[in-house]
C-alpha cells in the first residue's frame, strides 16, 4: 500500500526541513522518495494546513519492569478513582495498555525504559511486549551489581570491563548502558546513607568517579551509539549540583548522559537553604561538547516516583504522598524504591523546582543536547508533555502561572527574566531529531528515504498549542494509520530496539563460575536470546549498529 | 521440537512447582518418564515425578467422563460459553503466555478472572497497598543475610529446598553459617531445628503465631511479657541477636497465617518492625508465594490491568472488585454459571461444585472431587512446552524449558479455539 501525505508543513530538523511544504510517500512501512513511486498510490491524506514532523521518541520513562509494577500495585486507589474509555488504571502508573494508548495518541512512536535491572530484564521485556503501537527499548543498570564492582577492586583492565560491558548488552537485550547514583545503591545495602563523588563506598573501597569513569570508557570503547545514561550521587539534596559537576568531569571527556537533570541541579543558598543552580550546570551543558541531558521537569500534581536509588528512595520515604512506599535490595545487582508524591503548588520547594526545570530548558543554548522529558512518572506523567511544550513556546503563559506561586521563588529563580520562547523546529529537534542521533536510530525521528515511516501530523489550526500537541490528527507508525482525528483506527504492536557490540566471550566463564556459586540461577537462564525475546517474550527485537568496531 | 530430547542425556530442568523455580535440577528421561538424578531433596523428588504420566488415555479430553476428541471437547466447551450468562476463569496455576490468553478470553468473553490462592495473595498485597515495606530477593538473603528470622513453618514445606539453597547456602559472599542466625518463630519440628544446628546457630520461639506481633513488641522494647511465655533470657538473647545483625531477613508464607484471627495484622507488623530497623541497620522482608503461580499471575494481571486478581472485563476494560469478583465466593454463593478452571500445575484435588457447569484444563494427572462437565488435558509450563515464571520475590522470572515431547496441546492453544 502506498500513501501519499500531501502538501504538509514538514518539521524535519535531521534534513534540516523547517516548516517548508512538502509531500511524503509511504510504502511497506518506509518513507519512499517520490522517485520511487511505482505503483498507483492508494491513499493520498491532504495534509494542508497540517503539520508533519516525524514520530517523537520519549528516551527516558518509566514503562515497564519491577518497579513500575510495584507502583501500579500499590496505587490501587488510584486506579479506582480513575476510569476513563481504555482502562481504569491510573497515568502515573498506567497499565502497559494504556501506556501504549496514551503515548500513540499523542504522536510518540518509540519510547525507552531507562531502568532496566539485569536480573529482571525479562520481566522489564515481558511488560513492554504488551504496550500496543509503540517501539521500546532498555537500559541496562550497572555500576551497583557486586560482580562489576568486584572486577574494580581487583583493578582488572579496561577490556574486561568492556566485555563484561557488552555481555550485559546482549543478554539483557539492551540498547545502552544506565548508572544510577554510582556505587550507592550497593553501599546502601552495606548500610551506608550517603556516597558523595569521590567518597570511597566502605566495603569495596571505589569511588562513584571511578565508576563513572570506567563505565564511559567502556560504552565510547565498544562504540555504543547512546553515551553512559546517568542518575548522578545525591539525588533530590540541596547543594547536589556540585556533585553533578563533579560527576561531568568523571567521565573524562567522553560522551555522558545525565538524566533527570532538574533533580540534580540544586543550590544551597538562601534562607531555605535550597536554591536553584540552573545556571552553573546550564553553563557546562553549554560549553562541553560531549555532554547530554534530559531534564525531569515536574509538574504539580499528584504522581509517583520509582528509581533504582533505593539510597535516595529510602531517604526520601518520609515525604511519601499517600503515607506508603517500598524499597527493595534485589540480586547483588541494584536496588528499586517506589514512593507516591504530590507536587504541591503551595510549596516553596516544589515551586522551584518547576522553575529549576524550566531555567535549564531556556538555559539551554542547543536543544540537540537538551531532551524534553518529565522523567515519567517521577516528575509528572508524560501525558503532561504538551503542557510543558506550552511553557516553552509561550512566555506570557509561563509567567502566568510563576506568578501564581509562592511569592518568595521569584527571588530564588530568574524564570521571569528569561524571554525565549522555544519554536516548533527547536520542539521538532528535541523529541525526534536528536534522541534518535543520541540513541543511533538512524531510522528513527527523520522523514528521510528509507526511514520507518512513524510520521505525526498536528492541525495547524489549533490556536491552543498545547491541544495541538495533545491530540495529533493522524499518527503513521511503521506505515499504519493508527490515530486518526483522535480515534484508534488500528492495533499494531512495535519492536525493541538493542545494541549488541562484539566482546571477548571468555568473561562468560568467569561469570559462570560466579554464578554458579553467588547466584541463584545459572548463567545460561540468565541470558536472554534472541528466539526467547521473539517467541516467549513477544518482543521482535532490532539490533541496532554500534559506531563502530570496537576499540580496544 | 524439544530442546532436550535428542536422547536419554541428562536435561536441565527450570522447576516450574515451587516459587524458588530452581534451575539446577536434572533430570534424565526414558521415553515418556522422567526421572530427578541429582537432587537428594525427596520433597522435591517426589513432587515433581508425580506429574509423570502412566496412562495414554490420560492424554484424552473428556466430556462427562467419556473420551472425545479435542475438536469435540472445544465446541462443546464454546457451546457452554455461549449458554452460560456469567462465566468464571479460576487458575490454579499457569505460565506467563496461560494469564495472557486467560485474559485474552476473559476480554473476548466478558468474563471474571481470579486465582485459587488470592485470598493469600491480597494479605500481602495488602501491607504494600496500605503501608509498603522493605523487601529484598533470594540472592540477597543469600549472601547477605546473617539473621534469618522464619514466622511460621509452612515455607519450608512449601519451598523444600529454600532451607539448604538460599538460608544456609555454603556459598554466600559475606555470611559464613557458622556465624549466621536464625529464629524459628512458631511450631517446628525437631527434626528442623536439629538440621539447622548441624550448620548455624538456631532458636525456636515457640509461641502461637496469633502472637506475632506481641513477640516483635517483646523483643523490641526488650521487656517481659507473661502471655508470650518466654523467658527474660531468651528476650534479651534475641534482642541482642537483632541489634548486632547487619542485615536481617524476616521471612513468612501468608497461608501460614489463615490459621489465625488476623493475617493482615501480623504481616503488618512484620514489616514495621523491617522498616524501624531500617532507621539504624539494613533488614528486609521476604514473603514466600504460593506455588500455583500465585507470583507469575499477580505480575502478568497487574501490569496489563493495574490489578493483581479479581477481575472482570466489563465496557471495553477490565474492572476489579475484591468482593465481587472474588471466584471462591462466587462458587460458594453459586453466584455464577459456568466456571474454568485452569490447572497447569497443581496437584491438589480440585474442588468442583457439582451444581454448577465445570470445565477443566489441565494437566493429564489432574485431580478433582467431581467428575467435570469437560476436560481437555494440556502440557504443562516447564515439562512439555516453554514458558515463563515468576519466582517468589517477584523480582526474577525464569525460562522454563521443554524436557517432554508428548504433543499436548499449551493452554493458549485451548483458548485460541475457543475465541
Amino acid at each position: 500500500m502506498i500513501i501519499q501525505l500531501k502538501s504538509g508543513i514538514v518539521f524535519d530538523p535531521a534534513n534540516k526541513i523547517f516548516n517548508k511544504e512538502k509531500d511524503i510517500f509511504i510504502k511497506n512501512g518506509k518513507i519512499i522518495d517520490r522517485s520511487d513511486l511505482n505503483k498507483k498510490i492508494d491513499r493520498v491524506i491532504n495534509c494542508k494546513d497540517k503539520i508533519v514532523m516525524p514520530g517523537a521518541i520519549d528516551l527516558h520513562t518509566h514503562i515497564g519492569g519491577g518497579k513500575v509494577n510495584i507502583a501500579r500495585l500499590m496505587l490501587e486507589e488510584f486506579h479506582i478513582e480513575n476510569h476513563d474509555r481504555f482502562d481504569s488504571s491510573t497515568i502515573i502508573a498506567p497499565s502497559t495498555f494504556k501506556t501504549g494508548l496514551k503515548y500513540i495518541e499523542m504522536g510518540y512512536t518509540t519510547c525507552f525504559e531507562p531502568a532496566l535491572l539485569p536480573i529482571n530484564a525479562r520481566q522489564a521485556h515481558s511488560e513492554m511486549a504488551d504496550i500496543p503501537f509503540i517501539d521500546k527499548g532498555g537500559y541496562a543498570l550497572l555500576g551497583n551489581d557486586d560482580y562489576f564492582l568486584e572486577l574494580l577492586r581487583k583493578k582488572v583492565s579496561q577490556p574486561v570491563i568492556n566485555d563484561y560491558v557488552a555481555f550485559i548488552l546482549k543478554a539483557t537485550q539492551s540498547i545502552g548502558i544506565k548508572v544510577v547514583n554510582p556505587g550507592g545503591i550497593n553501599a546502601f545495602k552495606f548500610n551506608q546513607r550517603a556516597l558523595n563523588v569521590d567518597e570511597k563506598s566502605k566495603y569495596y573501597n571505589i569511588t562513584p568517579r571511578d565508576i563513572i569513569s570506567k563505565l564511559s570508557k567502556a560504552i565510547y570503547d565498544l562504540g555504543v551509539p547512546h553515551p553512559l545514561h546517568v542518575h548522578c550521587s545525591n539525588l533530590g539534596i540541596p547543594g547536589n549540583f556540585l556533585s553533578t559537576i563533579e560527576t561531568i568531569k568523571a567521565a573524562n571527556g567522553l560522551p555522558i548522559h545525565l538524566t533527570q537533570i532538574q533533580f540534580q541541579s540544586y543550590g544551597n543558598n538562601g534562607d531555605k537553604r535550597f536554591s536553584s543552580a540552573a545556571v552553573e550546570i546550564s553553563e557546562y551543558l553549554n560549553k562541553i561538547d560531549n555532554l547530554t541531558c534530559d531534564v525531569g521537569q515536574i509538574m504539580f500534581g499528584q504522581t509517583v516516583t520509582m528509581s533504582g536509588d533505593s539510597m535516595a528512595q529510602h531517604r526520601n520515604h518520609k515525604h511519601a504522598h499517600p503515607n506508603k512506599w517500598m524499597c527493595m535490595d534485589i540480586e547483588c545487582d541494584a536496588g528499586c524504591g517506589v514512593v507516591p508524591f504530590k507536587y504541591s503548588d503551595k510549596s516553596f520547594v516544589n515551586a522551584l523546582q518547576w522553575a529549576i526545570g524550566l531555567e535549564i530548558f531556556l538555559l539551554a543554548e542547543d536543544p540537540w543536547k537538551v531532551f524534553l522529558t518529565t522523567d515519567h512518572p517521577n516528575g509528572a506523567p508524560f501525558t503532561s508533555y504538551p503542557h510543558l511544550i506550552k511553557l516553552l513556546m509561550d512566555k506570557s503563559f509561563r509567567n502566568d502561572i510563576l506568578h501564581q506561586l509562592p511569592k518568595e521563588i521569584l527571588k530564588h529563580t530568574i524564570l521571569h527574566t528569561l524571554k525565549r520562547e522555544y519554536t516548533l523546529n527547536e520542539i521538532a529537534i528535541m523529541t525526534r531529531a536528536a534522541p534518535a542521533k543520541i540513541l543511533g536510530l538512524d531510522k528513527k525521528g527523520n522523514l528521510s528515504n528509507g526511514s520507518d515511516a512513524d510520521i505525526t501530523i498536528y492541525d495547524k489550526k489549533e490556536n491552543d498549542i498545547e491541544k495541538m500537541f495533545s491530540r495529533p490528527t493522524l499518527v503513521i507508525k511503521d506505515g499504519h494509520v493508527v490515530v486518526e482525528n483522535g480515534k484508534i483506527k488500528k492495533y499494531i504492536w512495535g519492536k525493541t530496539h538493542t545494541v549488541k557490540p562484539e566482546y571477548d566471550t571468555s568473561i562468560e566463564k568467569s561469570l559462570d563460575k560466579f554464578f554458579n556459586k553467588y547466584h541463584t540461577m545459572k548463567l545460561e537462564n540468565y541470558i536472554i536470546e534472541d528466539e526467547e525475546m521473539n517467541t516467549l517474550i513477544g518482543n521482535q527485537i532490532i539490533v541496532n549498529k554500534c559506531k563502530y568496531k570496537r576499540k580496544q | 521440537m524439544a530442546e532436550h530430547i535428542k536422547n536419554n542425556n541428562p536435561k536441565g530442568l527450570v522447576c516450574p512447582f515451587c516459587s524458588l523455580h530452581c534451575d539446577d535440577i536434572v533430570v534424565s528421561t526414558n521415553n515418556e518418564k522422567f526421572t530427578l538424578i541429582n537432587t537428594n531433596n525427596v520433597k522435591c523428588s517426589t513432587r515433581i515425578e508425580s506429574f509423570n504420566i502412566n496412562k495414554r488415555s490420560l492424554f484424552v479430553p473428556r466430556i462427562k467422563n467419556i473420551e472425545t476428541t479435542i475438536s469435540s471437547a472445544l465446541n462443546k466447551t464454546k457451546k457452554e460459553i455461549i449458554k452460560n450468562n456469567e462465566i468464571l476463569v479460576l487458575n490454579h496455576g499457569t505460565d506467563m503466555s496461560g494469564i495472557r490468553s486467560i485474559l485474552n478470553f476473559a476480554s473476548n468473553h466478558n468474563a471474571i478472572i481470579d486465582h485459587v490462592n488470592s485470598k493469600f495473595l491480597h494479605q500481602n498485597i495488602g501491607v504494600v497497598q496500605r503501608t509498603g515495606y522493605m523487601a529484598t530477593s533470594l540472592m540477597e538473603v543469600k549472601n547477605r543475610a546473617d539473621l534469618i528470622v522464619i514466622f511460621g513453618n509452612d515455607i519450608l514445606d512449601k519451598t523444600p529446598r529454600l532451607l539448604d539453597k538460599i538460608f544456609l547456602s555454603s556459598n554466600s559472599l559475606w555470611t559464613k553459617n557458622s556465624k549466621k542466625e536464625i529464629i524459628l518463630v512458631g511450631e517446628f519440628s525437631s527434626r528442623t531445628v536439629a538440621k539447622i544446628k548441624k550448620k548455624c546457630s538456631v532458636i525456636n520461639i515457640k509461641i502461637k503465631l496469633d502472637l506475632i506481633p506481641e513477640f516483635i513488641k517483646t523483643i523490641d522494647s526488650c521487656k517481659t511479657n507473661k502471655d508470650l511465655k518466654i523467658s527474660n533470657n531468651t528476650i534479651i538473647k534475641v534482642n541482642k541477636i537483632v541489634k548486632k545483625a547487619k542485615y536481617m531477613v524476616a521471612t513468612w508464607s501468608a497461608s501460614d497465617f489463615t490459621k489465625t484471627s488476623n493475617a493482615e495484622i501480623i504481616i503488618s507488623s512484620i514489616a514495621k518492625f523491617i522498616v524501624e530497623i531500617n532507621n539504624y541497620r539494613r533488614a528486609a522482608c521476604l514473603p514466600i508465594s504460593g506455588n500455583l503461580g500465585d507470583a507469575t499471575s499477580s505480575q502478568v494481571l497487574t501490569w496489563t490491568t493495574g490489578f493483581p486478581s479479581c477481575l472482570k472485563y466489563l465496557n471495553g476494560s477490565f474492572g476489579h472488585d475484591k468482593n465481587s469478583f472474588n471466584g471462591l465466593e462466587l462458587i460458594k454463593n453459586k453466584n455464577i454459571e459456568l466456571v474454568i478452571h485452569i490447572n497447569s500445575l497443581s496437584m491438589n484435588k480440585l474442588e468442583l461444585d457439582s451444581k454448577l457447569t465445570n470445565i477443566v484444563i489441565g494437566h493429564p494427572n489432574s485431580k478433582f472431587s467431581s467428575i467435570p462437565d469437560i476436560f481437555i488435558p494440556i502440557g504443562i509450563p516447564g515439562i512439555d512446552h516453554r514458558g515463563i515464571m515468576f519466582r517468589t520475590d517477584n523480582v526474577v522470572s525464569v525460562h522454563l524449558k521443554k524436557i517432554r515431547d508428548i504433543k499436548l496441546p499449551t493452554l493458549k492453544y485451548i483458548f485460541d479455539g475457543l475465541i
